[in-house]
């Protein structure tokens, strides 16, 4: 799962369950509305409501607090808004690293002549060489740890894969007709790029932002669960299922389970965002 | 393997997934403490409590009153420079080797350049006079260097090298089995020992996480398992609750100077270096309200670092007093504002709380702490961090630590002017002409017991002191409780007050352990 | 079939070796770099708490022992010939040498990420030549849900729900470790490691299975409308029998190409996993040493794992050039954007 899969970057985590073009766009604009809920939700809820109260410690889910209460008393909805919430900008800021870093990678490695490429894909090796979670402990370590450190750590290492297709993009692009008699007519490829490839590029790194957001998140999770994010007192979903841990055996559940499903959801909902903006911007999938 | 066979051995798997029927001569503990760095006491092994493997030449019984162990006889020259102890013949290392002297000789002088985590800094040298006698010279007098006899496990001259850490060789009650790191070591009686021989061959101890040692006690698979307090309301069938008070203490350091710099290091805080602060947050915390919602009601409120202890002064405890907290802030100048929070020249009395990120409990009694402070007008924010970064914060925010321990060492480092920064000793820099006379007073002391009413005196000597009462340069907060759940058949007798450091401690009486059922 | 001539797939095999340690190499100078940047300070990090009982010449002292007062290029030469001596270091918090702890810690990986491997390949496959040969159906529907929600799941909520349905609640499974308690390692039958095995083996598979399972049948699909398959049919060959003779053969290739291509996948999962499950495998280690700070652990983890990912990798790349001639990019040849 956490793992980018060979072509997963702009692929969807998995392909759309309907093929219907309709659906899927049903799909993404509910799943946007979703994640737009989220931060919304979250400040409504506001400081007071993850206040502790210390009369109502690890209290079952009920009507008033429908995911339960954690050992401070604090209602696990309003921490798992706000966990998400947190995810949410990671995510944003991950998926933006990673295509400015794969975009300015893949120009580099086709402009930037033979050893250029064989760098980058040297690079590109050895990063998808060890498994991402030991890169991001790695880095995460490098950084001595703390909420900015993994951040920073899921930021980034999101880049190879999609550099890899933003390469191979620019490569058929630069050998199209068009580009090869623009160049022709005495274009220069700065001119060419900005004409030409970069509009070519846009729809790809699109979907590759959004469809990387998934990734991002589920990495910020693992890293706070592992404990690399630390200040446990800043609601993260990481942070929370790795507390739930603690009162596995005592029999609290709800800890454990609904920040977790929470996540899968916000998971999915990108997901369907993706596969819908897939949808829009290639032609190709119009008549499928 | 056909898909058959696989399935039978699966299923033979789960059958047999009962607990293994345990004879009265063994026993299995899950009480946490796995040692980081292995069973090798020059790298600080048995600190804590019992070195198992090892014996010391002092011990403490379950009043923490002093039992010869592998010392027969010890005396201090009368210029208190000069330890002679006199050794019980015929012991032998579980190898089969004679323990001399020597032996002595070599550990101490190992351990002091050993790089471990055992101060032994102010010995000059320990040599061996015969066979049973060895001396031990100190640059200065200090009494407090006695700790070492109770904590360091004397290891063989001869064999005493490289990976002795993982098959240790000593003299006590137990001889090391196997160790798998992470999970489990198993122990069992050393035939050779000198002392009163335990009722149980066999020991393994179990260094699953909490959770999972109560689930495996719940399957009766093992016979004893320390609790975290938030979990030691729940009952398990066949166990008893062991409740062992201990001097494992929290509490909350000030940084005591106004900001500045020492070493390019970050020192002081503006709010904490106020007097009335440090007294309004040790008046105005409900110490009784922590113990309930962070200790779940396994622990005390906590007033000193070694509360109940004999160099601990009792008059040195403040009752709690929110009002009397609030009208000390109001009369210093500290005036609530539009956000409830205090304010005096433009300075917002307001800092973080650090604390472990690991340390559920450290967690739990630094955001009750935070909001039992907001009542009073005073805005701390809770902080989880590494000890690596709290000890780059250490000098200007206050820090959720935990001390305790057996010897009044603790309490001269953490309150000596010259230990000001020194690590995590005296944090705050905490510096009090009148208190380092009275510490000065206990080191230059006769004995141990000789020197217990100077500790008293630098905690509160009717005037100024540490305590709340004077100079406030620690906000004390509860001692914990540790919880432990027993088999009912597992008779362990009396326990002593325990130090810092969950798990261990309670092996320090394991001889007179007892299995009370057939 | 292709057939291949010698000559060339020997001089792929060179290539790609030396391409595998060119990668380790870069992976050594970087994770050597990222280590020696870290504001964790190893003394610190490996005294802990025990920082509070240690004073400053004693600090030193250990320093001295690491090396540690050396310049980080003095450093980093003497790693590095050591590591070629095959001198890994000394674990700082497991008090070992460190390929004593490595050895200990990939044997018991291997059976959980082995059979982990080869259960999410082996369900995998079958669960796509399924769906793929019911496409539409419910089975379809029912196969790709599952792979949709579980690769969408956090790898260690899975593993933490696994643990409180059936350990907590059912207490079929044990809670916990590799071994049961109270037994030497060397008395551990080979029944209780299975029972062991079984809840940390299932979180890997269960997540495994999902992509393996959605390439077959997206693979399935594609072969079943080709003309050949189609015209099989038209002979009136049985569904099945053309989802055999043709679906199994060609798919079976490019799965196995996945495989080895998510081998960083399942290392990653299996850290989460044992993690959870508090299973001392490597991935274990590889936290421990990350959060505790134990430098020479961590950097031998991560070459021992790179070394295992990349070979997976290029054991990929070889493959997908039998599955898709059609990939002659000489740099990039490790695909990518294909599909």
């Amino acid at each position: 799962m956490a793992e980018l899969q060979e072509n997963a970057a702009y692929e969807p985590v998995v392909l759309p369950p309907m093929g219907a073009r309709a659906s899927t766009l049903a799909a993404a604009a509910i799943g946007f509305a979703l994640i737009l809920l989220i931060p919304v939700l979250a400040a409504l809820a506001g400081p007071a409501g993850i206040a502790p109260d210390f009369s109502a410690r690890l209290s079952m889910p009920d009507w008033q607090h429908w995911f339960g209460t954690d050992q401070m008393g604090r209602d696990m909805l309003a921490r798992t808004l706000k966990g998400l919430k947190t995810s949410l900008w990671v995510g944003l800021l991950a998926s933006a690293c990673s295509v400015l870093i794969a975009t300015v990678l893949a120009v580099v490695s086709i402009a930037g002549g033979k050893w250029a490429d064989r760098l980058v894909s040297l690079l590109v090796d050895a990063a998808i060489g060890l498994p991402h979670l030991v890169l991001l402990i790695l880095v995460c370590f490098a950084l001595g740890g703390g909420p900015v450190a993994v951040t920073v750590a899921v930021a980034v290492t999101h880049w190879p894969r999609l550099t890899r297709i933003l390469r191979a993009e620019v490569l058929q692009i630069r050998q199209a007709a068009y580009v090869v008699s623009a160049r022709h007519f005495g274009r220069s490829w700065t001119a060419i790029g900005v004409s030409h490839i970069l509009p070519h590029l846009l729809p790809q790194m699109l979907v590759g932002l959004v469809l990387m957001f998934p990734h991002a998140i589920l990495h910020e999770a693992s890293l706070t669960f592992l404990g690399f994010g630390l200040d446990p007192t800043r609601p993260a979903i990481g942070v929370m299922l790795a507390d739930s841990m603690r009162y596995l055996t005592a029999g609290k559940w709800w800890l454990g389970l609904f920040p977790g499903l929470s996540l899968l959801f916000l998971v999915l909902c990108f997901d369907a965002v993706g596969n819908g903006l897939r949808v829009i911007l290639d032609p190709r999938t119009a008549q499928t | 393997m056909t898909g058959f066979r696989k399935g039978a051995l699966l299923a033979s798997g789960i059958l047999m997934a009962a607990a293994p029927a345990f004879a009265k001569s063994e026993l299995i503990l899950a009480i946490g403490g796995e040692p980081d760095t292995g069973y090798d006491p020059l790298m600080g092994w048995g600190r804590y409590g019992h070195p198992l493997f090892q014996s010391t030449l002092l011990k403490r019984n379950a009043a923490l009153k002093t039992v010869p162990d592998l010392a027969s006889a010890w005396s201090l020259s009368d210029d208190r420079l000069v330890w002679t102890i006199t050794l019980r013949p015929g012991v032998t290392f579980s190898d089969g080797t004679p323990l001399s002297a020597e032996d002595i000789a070599f550990t101490y002088n190992e351990a002091a350049k050993a790089g471990g985590a055992l101060d032994l800094t102010v010995m000059e040298k320990a040599t061996a006079i015969d066979d049973l006698t060895v001396e031990i010279r100190l640059k200065h007098p200090w009494v407090t260097f006695s700790e070492s006899f109770y904590s360091l496990g004397i290891v063989p001259s001869d064999s005493y090298g490289p990976g002795y850490a993982r098959n240790p060789v000593g003299s006590g009650p137990f001889k090391m089995v196997s160790w798998t790191e992470g999970e489990q070591l198993i122990v069992e009686a050393n035939s050779d020992y000198y002392g009163p021989k335990p009722a149980f061959e066999r020991l393994t101890f179990v260094f699953s996480g909490e959770d999972t040692s109560l689930a495996a006690a719940r399957t009766g698979a093992v016979d004893m398992v320390s609790t975290p307090a938030l979990m030691a309301d729940d009952d398990i069938d066949g166990f008893q609750k062991v409740v062992v008070p201990s001097v494992d203490n929290r509490g909350l350091s000030f940084p005591m100077t106004a900001p500045g710099e020492v070493n390019g290091e970050k020192v002081g805080n503006e709010v904490t270096s106020d007097l009335a602060i440090r007294r309004a947050i040790n008046l105005g915390l409900d110490r009784d309200q922590l113990v309930e919602v962070a200790l779940n009601g396994y622990g005390h409120p906590a007033f000193g670092p070694a509360d109940g202890l004999p160099w601990s002064n009792p008059d040195a405890a403040v009752p709690y007093d929110p009002d009397g907290a609030r009208a000390l802030l109001d009369e210093a100048g500290w005036i609530v504002g539009d956000d409830g929070v205090r304010a005096r020249d433009g300075v917002k009395a307001a800092f973080d709380i650090y604390f472990p990120a690991s340390d559920s409990v450290r967690q739990a009694l630094a955001v009750v702490t935070a909001e039992q402070l907001k009542t009073l007008g005073i805005a701390a924010r809770p902080m989880g961090a590494t000890w690596e970064q709290i000890g780059r914060v250490d000098h200007s925010q206050p820090v959720m630590f935990g001390w305790g321990s057996h010897s009044p060492l603790e309490v001269y480092s953490l309150y000596n002017s010259a230990w000001g920064g020194v690590e995590f000793y005296n944090p705050g820099y905490f510096s009090d002409e009148t208190v380092d006379a009275h510490f000065a007073d206990a080191q230059n002391s006769a004995s141990l017991e000789a020197s217990y009413p100077d500790w008293q005196a630098a905690e509160w000597d009717g005037e100024t002191g540490f305590s709340a009462k004077g100079l406030a340069g620690w906000a004390w907060l509860v001692n914990l409780d540790h919880v432990y759940f027993v088999n009912d058949c597992l008779d362990i007798g009396d326990t002593q007050i325990e130090p810092h450091g969950h798990g261990w401690p309670i092996t320090a009486m394991i001889e007179q352990w007892k299995w009370s059922c057939d | 079939m292709t057939s291949i001539a010698l000559r060339p797939v020997l001089s792929t095999v060179a290539s790609s070796l030396g391409r595998l340690a060119a990668v380790l190499a870069l992976v050594a100078v970087v994770a050597f770099a990222l280590a020696k940047v870290s504001p964790v300070d190893p003394v610190n990090a490996y005294l802990g708490i025990d920082i509070a009982r240690v004073g400053p010449e004693q600090r030193d002292l250990i320093a001295a022992r690491w090396g540690l007062d050396q310049p980080p290029l003095a450093q980093f030469t003497l790693w590095l010939r050591n590591l070629l001596h095959g001198d890994l270091g000394y674990s700082m918090i497991y008090n070992a040498p460190v390929s004593e702890v490595i050895a200990a810690r990939f044997w018991t990986s291997l059976p959980l990420v082995g059979l982990a491997w080869l259960f999410s390949g082996t369900f995998g496959f079958a669960l796509g030549v399924i769906a793929g040969a019911n496409s539409g159906s419910w089975v379809d529907r029912a196969i790709r849900f599952y792979a949709y929600f579980l690769s969408s799941a956090p790898t260690f909520w899975i593993a933490i729900l696994l643990l409180i349905v059936f350990s907590v609640q059912l207490g079929w499974a044990p809670v916990c470790c590799a071994g049961p308690l109270g037994v030497t390692p060397d008395d551990v039958t080979l029944a209780d490691r299975l029972r062991h095995l079984v809840l940390p083996l299932t979180a890997l598979t269960v997540l495994g299975v999902a992509q393996v399972a959605l390439h077959t049948r997206a693979k399935i699909i594609e072969i079943l409308r080709c003309d050949a398959a189609l015209y099989a049919r038209a002979q009136g060959a049985g569904k099945w029998d053309v989802v055999l003779r043709h679906g199994v053969r060609n798919a079976a290739l490019p799965a196995v190409t996945i495989l080895f291509a998510s081998l960083g996948e399942l290392f990653g999962g299996s850290i989460l996993a044992e993690q959870v499950f508090a299973y001392p495998g490597l991935g274990q280690a590889a936290v421990a040493a990350g959060v505790r700070g134990d430098v020479p652990l961590l950097l031998a983890v991560t070459l021992f794992l790179t070394l295992f990912v990349s070979a997976g990798n290029m054991i990929a790349d070889m493959l997908y050039r039998l599955v898709d001639p059609r990939i002659r990019d000489e740099a990039f040849a490790s695909g990518g954007g294909h599909g």
